[in-house]
């Protein structure tokens, strides 16, 4: 037998695969929804909106090279448009009292922050790598000023935020109230993650998708192809800040709180999710959820290991501005980023997918090796001869492997 | 002139990562002669002067002036009298013209004064200049400013990397009997790459021609320029 | 007329942390174009050093002196094994490296020496009477003594890239390291200096900033940002254009506060958004920075 195996597209075995991949995952997330503490869930539910917000980030930053550090501000955008929403801050003819259900606050949320997000895709124009970097930063934190601001109080909450507010589960999910809170946010999260995850599949395999990689490559060379820079950098900014948006949502609505001055709505937010998306692998679809996943829970151990583990509450180290923030968490994380720009520019799923591609491989049936009566091209990997250069050398081209670009 | 090459380079092997460019060449530099290393695009040309100035790795002999610098860094090479003037003027433009001199002496103790002096005598529109930022000067000063920042070293050998690269015709001439100069009033050695066959053969006391990486023909510089084959590959003269 | 005096001063004053920041930050740039993301922090554990070190009796200007020479061993460390090596391979991923740093280090700064704010005694005469009266202002000292600070490594940096060889040789490396190699100039120990003398001057900013700011790991966060925006309306690799636009900088800030009633310091970050954007966009490269021709 000869490694790597090669299987052709849409084969049964290419299927088998995938099935065991999401069965597995959904196998514990099943799991965690049956059997997990609430605190637990809560972690997992703060990861999987985490995952969001980074999804993100990587369609602007890890697809189409864009460094961006600006999407802690929409994280905030997000959060606070559906608080004020939900407190009935904004006037809305239609509704009485003004009180948006809070289900409907998220695609405000959407369109808003996708409007901000093509806004700031401007200055991606004209502007390169780190003076990207930087405007974006003070645009995160231009942001949190903004929503600090004492004469925005009656709007905004200025200094002291908004409470008061929550999500409970709509009677159809079957779930039971206060007591169901957690697992409500939990299949929340989790279904728009997914769906935002095969939105962003989608893109990135359509001539969208090709495009941004092409500007994330060579930017002289996309625009002189043909690729309309403009469009692609602010409609692209544009969805990943809404995108960004809506985990920030999903985060107000759980805690249940929004104050400005919390680290991450600003540039500790904006690390935050580049070490998620660096540690998980820049332009992976898996790589947001494997990055925030780590995130979280290597966060809350190592606050724990600085202080009482029973304080574990959801997201609760996120609200302590500075006062409990653990060093230790935080040094981990940044010698985290160097290492991995360093040796692991592809992140874990990238690297993952590269050892998984020697043991195992997924073909164009035309680059299935020759095999007598396998004419249908659904054949098993073990070819011979000259064939398996060239299903080598297809297989390395192969778009599946093609993803784990470079990491900025 | 001594016996022994001034330079004498056995078995150069270099590439970049895993790409091998230049297959074990050899060649010689006499104290006081113009040596020419013919090659087109893509042989290797550059890649050999990085060598022999220690900016890559590489693999091989190579003896200077009795030293072993097969190993050496740029900054010792300097030192032991290797001077390059490299392709494409790489004068430092940001700064003056007499800054460029002075930065080229950096390895120098003492004072520069008549070193500049001397260089300013050699190329008085430098000397005019000398305040300018290098970058504004125009292609063939910028030449003389690179070849002169390179004398400021005091080397005894000069390398030169493609000096008539993206020079007119009348420029080039001119360049090269500045060259021709330096060894006959200055006493220099030089090693010269260039793809411009006619106007350095003529000036060559010896020459190689090198081909993907590998030396296939060398000779005084009038045996080269009779042979049939240099003419037709350099030359584009049909016989 | 007092009042104006009196806010051009604090104004200045201010302004010229942002310049030591953005100047530091020059620094760097002009010699291997990155932004030295954990500039602030360097500066922020130099203050703690300083900090630590006056509170078991040593004098004062011996300690900045210390916590300059630990800025400067920090930022080389930093040039030589994070930025080199990723540099040579993975030039894009340098910037993330460089997060992780500040990450680091403002955490480690955080376990080293905890959360809470502390005092640093200032270096300049500071109590309630040490001002100066200039036009009937009085202006307090340590506010000028900031100022003065700055006007003096102002003249020591511009002898030391004028007329010594050394500043020669980071002038030159600046501009082409592949040339200055061929010169003999040892490129990687001039870069090492480069970024140590950037991590010497972002200590000297933190300790001028914290007796009044008070020193916490949080003291530099707004500093460093501010001093990046500096930097980059100043043009990153113009020396005048990072002091110019660090003084820029400060003074609108002071004003703002003092004059322009419905904004106030916490729209600071907003204003400076915008003008932010309004000169990038009609100046790519900054006020004073030069045009970069891009090969492609």
């Amino acid at each position: 037998m000869q490694l790597p195996l090669r299987y052709a597209r849409g084969s049964w075995q290419h299927w088998a695969g995938r099935v065991l991949l999401f069965g597995g995952v959904g196998l514990f997330m099943y799991r965690a929804v049956t059997e997990w503490s609430r605190s637990g869930l809560g972690l997992l539910a703060d990861a999987l909106i985490i995952a969001i917000a980074v999804t993100g980030l990587n369609l602007i930053t890890g697809y189409t090279g864009q460094l961006s550090l600006g999407h802690a501000g929409f994280f905030a955008i997000g959060a606070f448009v559906a608080a004020m929403l939900v407190t009935g801050k904004v006037w809305t003819p239609f509704l009485d009292d003004n009180l948006w259900t809070p289900g409907w606050t998220l695609p405000v949320v959407a369109v808003v922050c996708f409007a901000v997000g093509m806004v700031v895709g401007i200055p991606a124009l004209r502007l390169k790598g780190i003076y990207l970097a930087l405007v974006t930063l003070v645009f995160t934190e231009a942001v949190r000023a903004f929503f600090k601001y004492d004469r925005f109080e009656g709007v905004t909450g200025g200094a002291t935020g908004i409470k008061g507010f929550n999500y409970l589960p709509p009677s159809w999910t079957g779930l039971d109230g206060r007591a169901d809170l957690v697992k409500w946010f939990f299949w929340l999260a989790l279904g728009i993650l997914i769906l935002v995850s095969i939105l962003v599949s989608g893109l990135v395999r359509s001539r969208i998708g090709r495009a941004m990689i092409a500007v994330r490559d060579n930017e002289t060379a996309a625009a002189v192809m043909g690729v309309n820079l403009f469009s692609i950098k602010t409609v692209v900014f544009g969805l990943s800040g809404a995108i960004a948006g809506v985990a920030g949502a999903l985060f107000a609505l759980k805690l249940t709180l929004v104050e400005a001055d919390v680290p991450i709505f600003g540039l500790f937010g904006s690390v935050t999710l580049l070490v998620a998306m660096v540690v998980g692998g820049a332009a992976q679809s898996w790589g947001p959820l494997v990055g925030a996943m780590f995130y979280v829970f290597v966060n809350d151990f190592a606050r724990s290991v600085g202080e009482d583990p029973s304080n574990a509450i959801v997201l609760g180290w996120f609200v302590d501005a500075g006062t409990q923030l653990n060093g230790l968490g935080g040094v981990v994380f940044g010698i985290l980023l160097i290492l991995f720009a360093r040796f692991v520019p592809l992140g874990a799923v990238g690297t993952a997918k590269i050892w998984r591609a020697k043991a195992v491989v997924v073909v164009p049936k035309i680059a299935m090796p020759a095999v007598a009566g396998a004419a249908t091209g659904a054949g098993t990997g073990e070819g011979a001869g000259t064939d398996e250069t060239e299903a080598a050398t297809i297989a390395s081209t192969d778009p599946e492997a093609d993803e784990a670009g470079t990491a900025t | 002139m001594s016996g022994a090459p001034l330079l004498s380079v056995s078995g150069l092997r270099a590439g970049y990562g895993p790409i091998e460019v230049l297959h074990g060449l050899d060649f010689a530099v006499s104290e006081g002669e113009i040596v020419v290393i013919l090659g087109a695009n893509g042989a290797g040309k550059t890649t050999t002067m990085r060598a022999v100035s220690g900016l890559i790795a590489r693999q091989g002999t190579i003896d200077f002036a009795g030293h072993s610098i097969g190993h050496a860094k740029p900054d010792a090479i300097v030192r032991g009298g290797i001077s390059q003037v490299p392709q494409g003027r790489g004068t430092f433009t940001d700064l003056t013209v007499e800054d460029n001199l002075l930065a080229g002496g950096y390895t120098v103790g003492g004072s520069l004064d008549e070193d500049l002096e001397r260089w300013y005598g050699v190329f008085p529109r430098l000397g005019e200049r000398s305040d300018q930022k290098a970058g504004s000067l125009s292609g063939g000063e910028q030449q003389m400013l690179a070849i002169a920042r390179a004398m400021m070293s005091r080397p005894k050998l000069l390398l030169c990397d493609e000096p008539s690269l993206g020079l007119a015709p009348l420029i080039t001439k001119e360049l090269f009997q500045v060259l021709g100069s330096l060894r006959d009033e200055h006493g220099m050695s030089l090693l010269i790459v260039e793809q411009n066959a006619g106007l350095s053969l003529e000036l060559a006391d010896r020459a190689y021609v090198l081909e993907t990486g590998s030396i296939v023909a060398t000779g005084t510089g009038e045996e080269l320029l009779a042979d049939d084959t240099v003419r037709e590959a350099y030359l584009g003269v049909v016989s | 007329m007092s009042l104006f005096l009196e806010r051009m001063v604090n104004g200045l004053a201010d302004g010229s942390i942002y310049a030591l920041v953005a100047l530091a930050l020059v620094v760097v740039f002009r010699s291997t174009g990155q932004l030295n993301f954990a500039q602030g922090e360097i500066g922020t554990t130099g203050a703690f050093v300083v900090s630590t070190l006056t509170l078991s009796g040593w004098p004062v200007w011996v300690s900045i002196v210390v916590a300059m020479v630990v800025g400067l061993l920090i930022a080389a460390s930093v040039e030589r094994v994070v930025i080199r090596p990723i540099e040579h391979r993975n030039p894009g991923a340098v910037i993330v490296a460089l997060i992780g740093v500040f990450l680091g280090v403002n955490q480690l700064n955080a376990m080293i020496w905890g959360v809470d704010a502390r005092r640093l005694p200032s270096v300049f005469p500071d109590g309630a009477d040490d001002f100066v009266t200039v036009f009937g202002t009085p202006l307090r000292v340590a506010r000028l003594g900031v100022i003065g600070v700055l006007v003096v490594l102002l003249v020591l940096l511009f002898l030391l890239f004028t007329r010594t060889k050394i500043g020669l040789a980071m002038r030159a490396v600046a501009n082409n390291q592949e040339s200055s190699n061929l010169v003999g100039i040892r490129v990687g120990g001039v870069l090492v200096l480069g970024w140590g003398l950037a991590g010497a001057i972002g200590v000297l900013a933190a300790v001028m900033l914290a007796p009044s700011a008070g020193l916490s790991t949080t003291l530099m966060l707004s500093p460093f940002l501010l001093g990046s925006v500096a930097a980059v309306l100043g043009g990153l690799d113009s020396p005048v254009g990072a002091v110019v636009g660090g003084l820029i900088i400060g003074v609108t800030e002071a004003f703002i506060v003092g004059y322009v009633d419905f904004l106030g310091a916490d729209m600071l970050l907003p204003v400076m958004l915008v003008i932010l954007l309004a000169v990038l966009l009609l100046r790519p490269s900054g006020l004073f920075g030069s045009e970069r021709v891009e090969r492609v």
